[in-house]
């Protein structure tokens, strides 16, 4: 379906995508993961026409993004971070004026729009002003304006962002319909639950490059380590815990009162991590060995966290 | 509290080119203010009067006449006959002329009422205030002197027919020495007052309607329709800002067609907006738009095309919101003032005439002076509006280079 051969972009003297190479098969859910900064709104950017590389090429179905330009654009529909819309105007008005400006007109619109926003849930609120809407359902909105055109393609870029979980939930769902509808998406995203949820295949992108791609057993399997230690503190956050840290080769992932350690020896490293936790004075209040997350993946991988 | 304030203060330095505006916006208007309140530049001659003189008598005293005005300071004649000075009037390129009827000289000398005559336009009142004074101070002192003697001489004549040129010449002599501080007497001062010159209009209220309201609505109606185009234009940061500029990019339309959609919505509401003005100005205060209806759609369609490409010029040269806000109140206030919005431009000094030609307010209220007061027809109109459509066209075309050239920005 697409194709992305050494695409490379600066900024300035910024280095924003640096030789990024990818290719997403038809029917595929393929998650982009990278903390903030990384590169995913540009690659979503310059594969969605945004933005031109500076070296690279793009081919969709064969045919390079730019052959026929307009008839590419076309096939794809993006999702921004950021909710598109115009807030003055209804959700309905909303997606007829998106859905014209890809040339569907009167009944095809009508019924496009009325089908969508039954899909997402919201015909009820049709005709309301969009700046009305809470922010889960704006985020329905902004991706029912990137599906009026009927796409072969879809990029969400971190289409979650600032939502309560039961409004993430029900986009969860949206996105997993959609995929088993059998449309082809590129879902960027830092939150490792969400990539392991919902995609196929996983690019881990860092610094402008892709560091590792794979099925997620793929990933885990290339990996040297394979389990995760989980321990969650009533009194972590004044305590110092480089000793514990050093000890553990940086492989410690403190997050608030949580504490996670990667290891591919849990038998041997549980009991001293409990005993070097309980001379620093911590106390548990959970514990739990669980196979390995991306989260731990990505730590291996670049040495630093996704929320970083 | 502090925290937030301290945010806010931060927020304002991170602005540079803001900072600046919000800095100069002051200064250039209170440079702008002085200049035409004469603050600025005293030393500068004033601006001198200029009056159009038609010698239909063409005499000796009517040359007098002439080069007697012309001398004066302040004052600048030029002669015209009367067809050319009343169409120069009618356009509202000048201000009155003078005509000295024939058989001035002889009237004059026979001590009989002077035929001569001021026509006008009422529209230019400072400038005729200024006028009559300078005309009642100096033409009434060549007439009446004149008249006086010549009547006294007369009277001598006839009364003395045996008298020997000689002797006439010495009595003449005399009479003058009379006259020597007649200028100055209270003599002089009653004549004055029982002088008259015949004053028309040939451009006035009673036949041309409401001078006032003509300058109020064009004056008001061009600048606020400047200030609601520049906040049309500012859309179309709000779109970048919002996030839609992206989506709208990667929809299959082109950049330029998101500028000339833009542009078209903005210029719809212009010409709505001038039109709701004028028939808010015809129901309610009545003006009478209908005195050239053609004339008037054709120029609100200038204005507005003219105004229209401004709002979308300020859109695609800042880089933000606030960038336009601050840069567009600078600019509209400034060639609100330079174009006669705020004050009618015969209040300001000479230079200001001058730098009025850069101004889109000037040509849209000369415009719409020339439909309303002049009441011209279209063919004298429509240089103006070509003018307008002029601007027009460079500022949309400056602003499709600066869009194309900053659309990654606005990305």
């Amino acid at each position: 379906m697409l194709v992305a051969k050494n695409l490379s972009k600066s900024f300035k003297e910024v280095n924003a995508l640096n030789n990024i190479s990818l290719a997403v098969q038809e029917g595929e859910l393929y998650g982009l993961l990278g903390p903030n900064g990384a590169g995913k709104t540009t690659t979503i950017s310059i594969l969605s026409s945004l933005l031109k590389p500076d070296s690279g090429e793009i081919l969709y179905q064969g045919k390079s993004l730019y052959q026929n330009l307009t008839e590419s654009k076309k096939m794809i529909g993006v999702v921004p971070q950021e909710i598109a819309l115009y807030e003055d105007l209804t959700a309905l008005e909303n997606l007829k004026f998106w859905g014209t400006l890809y040339g569907i007109k009167g009944k095809e619109l009508q019924s496009k729009t009325e089908e969508l926003l039954d899909f997402m849930g919201l015909s009820d609120r049709k005709n309301h002003k969009i700046k009305t809407y809470s922010g889960g359902m704006k985020r329905r909105i902004n991706i029912a304006a990137a599906l009026l055109h009927d796409p072969k393609i879809v990029f969400m870029d971190e289409p979650t962002v600032g939502i309560d979980p039961q409004s993430r939930n029900l986009i969860f769902e949206v996105i997993q319909e959609l995929h088993s509808r059998g449309l082809t998406m590129i879902y960027t995203t830092h939150y490792m639950e969400e990539a392991e949820r919902l995609c196929d295949r996983i690019g881990i992108i860092d610094e402008g490059k892709i560091i590792a791609e794979g099925r997620l057993e793929e990933l885990k399997k290339s990996s040297k380590i394979n389990e995760e230690i989980r321990v969650r503190f009533t009194n972590v956050q004044k305590t110092d815990l480089s000793n514990i840290n050093n000890h553990f080769n940086g492989q410690l992932l403190i997050h608030e009162n949580q504490m996670v350690l990667s290891t591919s020896q849990a038998n041997t490293d549980l009991p001293i991590l409990i005993q070097m936790c309980t001379n620093a004075n911590l106390h548990l209040e959970n514990l739990q060995v669980k196979s390995l997350s991306l989260e731990s993946i990505f730590l291996e991988l670049t040495g630093k966290s996704l929320r970083d | 509290m502090f925290t937030i304030a301290f945010k806010g203060i931060r927020q304002y330095f991170k602005d540079r080119t803001a900072v600046l505006l919000s800095l100069l916006l002051p200064i250039v208007l209170i440079t702008l203010f002085a200049l035409m309140y004469g603050g600025i530049g005293k030393k500068e001659k004033s601006r001198p009067i200029s009056l159009l003189f038609t010698d239909q008598d063409n005499t000796e005293l009517s040359k007098e006449v002439f080069k007697t005005l012309n001398d004066q300071d302040g004052m600048q004649l030029f002669s015209k006959s009367y067809g050319e000075a009343s169409d120069l009037i009618k356009k509202g390129k000048n201000t009155a002329v003078l005509v000295l009827y024939k058989g001035f000289q002889d009237s004059v000398e026979a001590g009989n009422k002077a035929p001569m005559e001021l026509f006008y336009d009422e529209a230019k009142e400072i400038e005729m205030g200024l006028l009559q004074q300078a005309l009642w101070s100096n033409l009434f002192g060549i007439t009446m002197k004149k008249g006086i003697k010549g009547k006294v001489n007369t009277w001598i004549k006839e009364k003395n027919p045996d008298l020997s040129d000689a002797e006439l010449l010495d009595i003449q002599a005399q009479v003058e020495e009379q006259f020597t501080d007649f200028d100055n007497s209270d003599d002089s001062k009653e004549m004055e007052k029982k002088s008259n010159l015949p004053m028309t209009a040939i451009v006035s209220e009673e036949k041309n309607g409401n001078l006032g309201l003509v300058q109020a609505i064009a004056g008001t109606a061009i600048m606020m329709l400047l200030f609601s185009v520049s906040g049309s234009g500012a859309s179309l940061l709000k779109e970048k800002e919002d996030g839609t500029f992206r989506r709208l990019l990667v929809s299959p339309i082109s950049p330029s067609s998101i500028l000339y959609g833009k542009m078209l919505s903005t210029l719809f509401m212009a010409v709505l907006q001038l039109t709701v003005m004028f028939l808010y100005s015809w129901l309610a205060l009545g003006l009478d738009i209908f005195i050239n209806l053609p004339a008037l759609l054709l120029m609100i369609l200038s204005a507005a095309i003219a105004c229209t490409s401004f709002g979308i010029f300020m859109a695609t040269i800042c880089k933000s919101r606030k960038q336009v806000e601050s840069l567009s109140t600078l600019i509209i206030l400034v060639i609100s003032a330079l174009g006669g919005s705020m004050m009618p431009l015969v209040f300001m000094p000479e230079i200001m005439h001058k730098l009025a030609v850069v101004s889109v307010n000037y040509w849209a209220i000369e415009g719409f002076f020339d439909i309303f007061w002049r009441q011209l027809p279209l063919s004298e109109i429509y240089p103006k509006m070509l003018v307008l459509m002029g601007i027009g066209i460079v500022l949309t075309s400056i602003s499709v280079i600066s869009f194309k050239r900053n659309l990654l920005k606005l990305v």
